[in-house]
């Protein structure tokens, strides 16, 4: 295993040019009026490679040390597209704290650290893109950790509480590639250094965060119809410097068919996928870029790609017409544009000031579409047919993905939860009426400080939360629990929580071969994909997204679970202008069979 | 290289002036200035940014006088580099030693605005079709440049090499000033209402800015401390002066972004026009302005703003202050 970040962690000698003493006193003192302003004792220089978001130039770690009163320099360098430098969390009453650019750019930080402790930096358009920074008083006995971390959502805990070492193991998780879990191997070792590290005074093991658990694959028993599509975004390519493939799994026998790689375009990214009517065409985003690109889904060979705009994050059509709409999570607007082998941008529809919508949704009927917006607290509800938006303030710290069922009432997941009171949440939204219904607590049975979980409602940091096709349940994948918490929504409460994957995040239903739903669940940090028996509500499957025939994948096997596009689509709604297509010679053969085996409740009779 | 070319017949030395007219031009120039002797470094700082630090500068004058004046440099790598100073009429040969601990990759010096041959273009093959003209560790590459007349200016020096061969490491902080000063000795300027030619000899201090994305990095070139002193001002400096004394700015773009350099209650000729006064410049990448002004004139002593007035870049702290003294 490689422990290159921790070693140079452990390594790092402080050596530093002080600013001041740069001006040579000796007989320039009267002479020299300019004054230094600051140097950076350290760098952080954002990627688009996965797990080195914010990358040491020295260690290619995401973790720097430095001493009180010195500066890191955070800035963006190999990457196509615009971010933002926020603080995920902070010393409590640090000076200059907490770092938040307002809007996405290609701006840099240069930012002095007066207060020892731990401090992590993200983006708001890509919340898992992580770097630290620990200031380090060299004093005392081992790394600095603080007493305290102040929270972006407003919390303050102690660093020794349950919530911090979620914390502290999804960094180093997330940002050590070599540490993500790989099911072609019999167990997932999570191994930090012996580090030591100072909570206000005791001093413990970084190592203490340590932990095993066995890999074992599981294939589902009763087959799903058609096929599913997962963007293993991380995966490396050979021929490209650009991360990312979409894995195409036959849902009859659970094997991978191919992975498209898009490798004389360079797909960077590929986040999250949509398709037209007839199931030719698949529509893929490129997140950290400003790309869509259009391939045939049989074939995988690619039509074309597009310049959309700044951080493309999810495609999806309207079913009454087939127009896309790509959602702009680095902008303030969706773009439409026509179905077919060249999309064509047709318009925009402007979500409000400084929005950056993520994971929208567009109701099954074609009427509305709402988008969660990651860089606003609020949701906008568009009426698709005149255009006409509505943002509403929902107080949800980084709403990342929505999710409306047949009666127009909305889930919106809330990354970092609802302040002051709730650390994570689902808002509830009431499409016709325009307003905000309520929040729910997921993650009610959770005590942050001592971690006990006694109940059901145990989900921190939910990303993708759909509502099943028969509208009876909310699935959400949660990345600091790592937990699936499914949801009644006839009461709104959770009612089961089931164990995910490191970097838990995308989710989506599919056809369950003679009825019923799966839902499959992508993580980002592991290679497999996570089926879910909505009739049981239990793990039916974890099936291998790594292709050991493919010999173009050059590392990271099968990671980067993010969008999840099973086809059929399950949703009736969204199935509907296929079936009408059934017998017209617009299909292929191969869809045609999928659509015979899609049973009446599953059309929606 | 250009000494040797006299020895050449007429008759060659005009047919290689014709197949590259900077010869003609570099020839005489060479022969009336002095000759740099310069040895840089490309090293890492602590913080792992890149830079280029000064090992040795000698100067042969054209009366064979010597003099090395590798003292006047700030010790160690700095963002931005060493400021090279010529005037027209000189000639310089620049070694490049690759100091990057850990890096095989090479690492070079494309320059901007003086008279070069193609192979010290500072680039690699894969570029230029002659020469990978950089310098590997352990094996250094020697550049030859002329401050031909008419290149009188502030010029920017920036890698062209490393990691990339076609972008180079510029963006990590290897890039550095060069003065080409006019041959006059003298630089026309706005002082008390009336556009004067101001002799060089007078200006006491010159504030080098480099604008890189929402950052400005300085240094000041001091010319009261004998001998001259090059002292580095990191980020969003304070730039200083006493009330009254001329100085001059340079301001120069790196990177991808577009500023606006805007200085409070100050105000130069714009470069190009008779005495059109301005108070902000458009910089774009390695485009540059070069202005000087009397410190707190018509207005006294203050601490006067400068900063990029791209309100993004503002709100990202791209400012400092002018502060000036009785
Ligand atoms: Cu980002
Ligand atoms: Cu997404």
């Amino acid at each position: 295993m490689n422990y290159t970040s921790f070693l140079a962690l452990a390594l790092v000698a402080f050596p530093l040019t002080n600013a001041a003493n740069a001006v040579e006193r000796s007989k320039s003192e009267d002479v020299i009026i300019s004054r230094p302003g600051v140097l950076p004792s350290a760098v952080l220089e954002m990627t688009d490679e996965p797990g080195k978001w914010f990358k040491d130039p020295k260690s290619g770690g995401s973790l720097v040390v430095i001493k009180p009163g010195q500066a890191v320099l955070i800035k963006m360098t190999d990457t196509n597209t615009d971010h933002t430098i926020t603080s995920l969390l902070w010393q409590p009453g640090a000076a200059n704290f907490p770092v938040d650019q307002e809007r996405p750019s290609n701006a840099s930080v240069t930012q002095t650290f007066d207060k020892p402790g731990l401090y992590v930096f993200t983006c708001k358009v890509h919340p898992y893109m992580l770097g630290a920074v620990v200031v380090d008083d060299p004093t005392t006995e081992g790394l600095d950790i603080g007493a305290e971390i102040q929270l972006v959502t407003g919390a303050k805990v102690p660093t020794t509480s349950d919530i911090a070492k979620k914390l502290l193991r999804t960094f180093f998780i997330g940002t050590t590639p070599a540490l993500w879990r790989d099911y072609r191997t019999p167990n997932w070792e999570v191994k930090l250094p012996d580090l030591p590290i100072n909570l206000a005074g005791s001093v413990l093991k970084l190592s203490a965060l340590n932990f095993s658990e066995p890999n074992a694959l599981l294939q589902p028993q009763i087959p799903g119809v058609g096929e599913v599509w997962v963007d293993t975004q991380f995966e490396g390519v050979s021929g490209k410097t650009k991360h990312g493939t979409a894995t195409q799994i036959d849902a009859s026998n659970w094997t991978i068919k191919q992975k498209v790689k898009g490798v004389e375009q360079n797909m960077n990214n590929p986040h999250n996928m949509w398709t037209d009517a007839t199931y030719k065409y698949i529509y893929q985003t490129e997140w950290f870029d400003k790309r869509l690109t259009t391939f045939d889904r049989a074939s995988g060979k690619v039509y074309n790609t597009q310049v959309v705009g700044q951080n493309p994050s999810h495609a999806m059509s309207n079913p009454l017409n087939g127009m896309l709409y790509v959602a702009l999570n680095g902008e303030d607007r969706v773009l439409k544009l026509s179905p077919g082998e060249f999309p064509t941008a047709l318009g925009n529809i402007n979500t409000g000031p400084h929005t950056g919508p993520h994971g929208h949704h567009i109701t099954d009927d074609g009427k509305y579409m709402i988008t969660p917006n990651a860089l606003a607290s609020s949701v906008t509800i568009v009426d698709l047919a005149s255009e006409q938006a509505t943002e509403i303030p929902t107080g949800g710290v980084i709403p990342i993905a929505a999710w409306s069922d047949m009666d127009h009432k909305a889930y919106v997941a809330n990354l970092l939860g609802t302040p002051p009171k709730m650390l994570s949440s689902l808002t509830v939204i009431d499409i016709d009426g325009k307003k905000k219904i309520k929040d729910i607590d997921l993650a009610e049975n959770y005590d942050p400080i001592s971690g006990e979980h006694k109940g059901e409602a145990y989900g921190l940091g939910p990303i993708q939360t759909p509502v099943s096709p028969d509208g009876k349940y909310v699935v959400s994948a949660n990345f600091l629990s790592t937990t699936i918490t499914i949801l009644d929504t006839k009461t709104d409460k959770v009612v089961k929580s089931l164990p995910c994957e490191p970097g838990c995040h995308g989710v989506n239903f599919g056809l369950k071969k003679g009825g019923g739903y799966y839902a499959y669940v992508a993580s980002k940090f592991a290679n497999d994909l996570l089926v879910v028996d909505m009739d049981k509500l239990d793990i039916a499957g974890r099936i291998l997204l790594v292709d050991p025939k493919d010999g173009q994948i050059t590392g990271n096997y099968g990671m980067g679970g993010q969008g999840v596009l099973p086809l059929p689509l399950a949703d009736a709604g969204m199935l509907a202008p296929t079936l009408k297509l059934v017998g017209t010679g617009k299909l292929s053969p191969e869809v045609e069979g999928w659509l015979t085996l899609v049973t009446q409740q599953q059309r929606g009779n | 290289m250009t000494r040797t070319r006299p020895q050449c017949g007429l008759s060659l030395f005009l047919a290689l002036s014709l197949t590259w007219p900077g010869a003609l031009l570099a020839a005489s120039a060479a022969s009336a200035g002095d000759q740099h002797l310069i040895t840089l470094k490309a090293s890492a700082m602590p913080s792992g940014q890149l830079a280029y630090e000064m090992v040795s500068h000698k100067v042969k004058s054209s009366t064979g006088k010597e003099s090395d004046l590798t003292e006047r440099y700030a010790s160690g790598p700095t963002i931005p580099g060493p400021t090279l100073v010529m005037k027209e009429g000189d000639a310089a040969e620049v070694t490049l030693q690759h100091g990057i601990d850990d890096a095989q990759l090479p690492v070079s010096i494309h320059v901007h605005g003086v008279h070069y041959k193609i192979d010290s273009d500072g680039t690699m093959k894969l570029l230029n079709g002659v020469a990978d003209e950089a310098a590997f560790p352990g094996r250094p590459y020697t550049y030859k440049w002329t401050a031909a007349p008419g290149t009188a200016g502030t010029w920017a020096y920036h890698d062209h090499a490393f990691g990339n061969p076609m972008l180079g490491a510029e963006d990590k902080g290897l890039f550095g000033t060069l003065i080409i000063n006019p041959a006059s000795g003298k630089v026309p300027a706005l002082i008390d209402g009336k556009v004067v030619d101001v002799d060089l000899a007078d200006i006491k201090r010159e504030f080098i800015l480099w604008m890189h994305e929402t950052t400005f990095w300085g240094q000041e070139l001091n010319h009261i401390i004998e001998g001259g002193k090059e002292i580095p001002l990191w980020t969003n400096p304070t730039v200083g002066a006493r009330l009254g004394e001329k100085v001059r700015f340079h301001v120069i773009g790196i990177g991808t972004a577009f500023h606006t350099f805007h200085l409070h209650a100050h105000r130069w000729i714009e470069a190009g026009t008779v005495g059109g006064a301005v108070d902000t410049v458009n910089v774009g990448p390695i485009s540059r302005t070069s202005f000087v002004v009397k410190a707190g004139e018509g207005v006294g002593p203050g601490d006067w703003h400068y900063h990029c007035h791209v309100i993004q870049h503002m709100q990202s702290g791209m400012m400092g202050d002018f502060k000036v003294v009785e």
